[in-house]
């Protein structure tokens, strides 16, 4: 019995947590705010490390390489889907993927294609 | 003390059980670390991945795999047989066995379990209850795996930058079934292993072999 309670606890600990999906769409707006705003150190600060290093050139820096990316509007989110520590969120003109780090989400890539049964083509990943 | 000896086996197994499974999870979160790390991610604490979808399915494709094992075992043992084999009843045997055999109903002693002098349902639910809870343990077990590997699947693919999918598409996806039949295999094959070996091979004193002098071809007997 006790077996089937822990069987039971392990199936509702992963299917009943209702992940939080405002905090990554709120992420991915206020990216696309910034680009928008053309506020690109405030967009490259929200980037994943990882991401914000791989972005540039030689000789450039994060926000002038982000410049150049001229990433199109983000639009209104159409849907989030958030597993574990990973999030990719809809906009109707933009789809990105977020990781969760311990002071919030950030923009792991942006600017992404579908690719069928291949990974998105993004303008900015890492 | 007497307590503690008479119930030394399921102690035992007990203690070695929570000995693994915290070895497991904590070299499952040294793993994990490590490959958030290297993809760029933060470290997670203990309590964190004992929580995750990564830890679960991992826990889950193992004990689903040893359920199926044991329903199996209890299930086709009924009906099969191995001629030699300790695990195995005579050949001449084969099958559910009379009320008399099995002391129910009628032939139920006064220290027969209540339910073994029931008729109906209850007996029928009794006579196997325990084929019956070893597989509903397995189906809940199976479910549990596919809930949380489709949870640590969809992570991942979004760690790749790929579209998650949906529980139908996970539990047909080669990441499922691979989960599944790696643990079948190597469950099906020490069954294989036991009931074969035993024939040939003895461990004195163990109610699970022949005694040392039995015969290879004696079947059904237990040391």
């Amino acid at each position: 019995m006790r077996t089937l309670l822990i069987v039971a606890a392990l199936a509702l600990a992963v299917a009943g947590c209702a992940p939080d999906t405002a905090a990554p769409a709120r992420a991915a707006e206020r990216f696309h705010e910034a680009v928008s705003a053309h506020r690109e150190d405030a967009a490259c600060s929200m980037l994943t490390r990882k991401t914000a290093e791989k972005l540039p050139d030689p000789g450039q820096t994060c926000a002038e390489a982000l410049r150049e990316v001229k990433l199109g509007p983000g639009g209104a989110v159409t849907a989030v889907s958030v597993w574990g520590e990973a999030a990719q969120v809809r906009l109707a003109g933009d789809t990105l993927f977020l990781h969760r780090f311990s002071d919030g989400w950030r923009i792991k890539a942006a600017g992404c294609r579908p690719v069928r049964d291949l990974p998105y083509d993004c303008e900015v990943e890492d | 003390m007497r307590w503690l000896k008479e119930n030394s086996l399921a102690l035992a197994f007990l203690i070695m059980f929570f000995l693994a499974l915290g070895g497991q999870a904590l070299a499952g979160m040294l793993d994990y670390n490590d490959r958030q790390l290297a993809e760029g991610a933060e470290p997670v604490s203990f309590a964190h991945y004992v929580a995750s979808s990564s830890f679960a399915v991992d826990v889950a494709e193992n004990w689903q795999s040893e359920y199926l094992q044991f329903f199996l075992f209890i299930v086709m043992t009924v009906w099969l047989v191995q001629k030699g084999s300790p695990e195995s009843k005579k050949v001449d045997e084969a099958g559910a066995e009379s009320e008399e055999q099995q002391r129910i109903g009628p032939y139920a002693g006064p220290d027969s379990p209540r339910w073994a002098r029931a008729k109906g349902p209850r007996l029928w639910l009794f006579s196997n209850s325990l084929g019956l809870v070893m597989g509903t343990i397995f189906l809940l077990s199976w479910l549990a795996q596919s809930v949380a590997g489709q949870a640590s699947y969809n992570s991942d693919r979004l760690g790749d930058l790929r579209d998650p999918v949906s529980w139908s598409s996970y539990v047909t996806s080669p990441d499922f079934w691979d989960r599944s039949l790696q643990n079948w295999q190597s469950e099906l094959l020490a069954v294989l292993s036991m009931v074969v070996l035993s024939i040939y091979l003895r461990q004195r004193g163990s109610p699970e072999s022949k005694p040392v002098g039995t015969p290879h071809a004696a079947t059904g007997v237990q040391g």
